[in-house]
């Protein structure tokens, strides 16, 4: 196995944990609340990533400008994402929808950053995509008894 | 539909729903890209750190909007539900460093942003077994293509 697709399995497993997490908590506070609690965390982790970890600095501008970038980015869309569902979209539709992200992420890396594909990761792009929206949609109700 | 629409001045007319979660595919998108553009000049740790800084104007934004909201939750649930948030975060947060790291170890963006959108096959585990939710057939369906779609990036 990759090493790469190590650090990448360990990202899902723990992100697939927030999907729990992040349901138990909205179950008990707004998600305007959630969010700041969930941010104040992210920033704890940092602190101690600070301590701990001793990064190394010295970073090129265009480097520094991404990462912040990809903070904005991600924040904004779950902000984008809980509007749409409070604009009357239905959940299941819209979390669908909004799973094929990674479809424009693909499409950004090979056009921008000339990242190619072989057969079987196309494929496999393809088909995490479809998994990805088969798995966001709601459980249909089984009949009682 | 009885949405109001986002259409004025010969923008076409579409759902407001829609159109955020356009907006949302845009910006999950890009920062897949970014992400990759960051890694290849920074650590998973230092990466982390700028995300952070990143969320800070969001982070301000929603403070300012909650800051009027009255909470009416019992202490306790809300004493929980602050626990759970806060445990999203960490976790959340950590998720990300393996995230950075899997594309500083050479991973593409390409091929990472696949893999890691699969994070529900997990959350979808997890509420089988402790939420006691059941599956209906498409989630089944997704699961199994998810297993898939992991064998062939591998490749």
């Amino acid at each position: 196995m990759h090493l790469w697709l190590s650090f990448a399995v360990l990202a899902l497993v723990l992100w697939g944990i927030t999907g729990v997490t992040q349901k138990l908590s909205t179950n008990c506070i707004s998600s305007e609340r959630s969010f700041l609690w969930f941010s104040w965390a992210m920033i704890a982790l940092s602190g101690a990533v600070l301590f701990v970890a001793h990064p190394h600095w010295g970073l090129g501008r265009l480097v520094v400008l991404c990462s912040i970038a990809g903070g904005a980015l991600n924040g904004l869309g779950a902000w984008t994402s809980f509007r749409a569902l409070e604009s009357g979209g239905k959940a299941s539709i819209v979390i669908s929808l909004v799973s094929l992200y990674p479809l424009l992420t693909v499409a950004l890396a090979v056009l921008l950053l000339r990242e190619r594909l072989n057969l079987a990761q196309t494929f496999g792009a393809i088909t995490a995509i479809a998994a990805a929206i088969l798995l966001s949609m709601e459980a249909q109700q089984q009949p009682e008894g | 539909m009885s949405n109001p629409v986002i259409g004025q001045r010969g923008f076409a007319k579409i759902p407001r729903w829609l159109f955020w979660s356009l907006l949302t595919i845009v910006l999950w998108g890009t920062w897949g890209l970014v992400s990759k553009v960051a890694s290849a000049g920074m650590d998973a740790y230092v990466n982390q750190l700028l995300y952070t800084t990143g969320l800070v104007p969001l982070m301000i934004f929603v403070a300012w909007t909650v800051r009027r909201q009255h909470s009416s939750e019992p202490r306790r649930v809300r004493a929980q539900g602050i626990f759970w948030a806060f445990l999203t975060g960490i976790l959340g947060g950590v998720g990300n460093i393996f995230f950075f790291e899997a594309l500083v170890k050479g991973g593409k963006a390409s091929v990472v942003a696949p893999v890691t959108a699969l994070f529900p096959m997990i959350t979808v585990l997890l509420a089988l077994v402790f939420l006691k939710e059941r599956l209906g057939r498409l989630q089944w369906s997704g699961l199994a293509l998810a297993f898939v779609a992991i064998y062939l990036l591998s490749k």
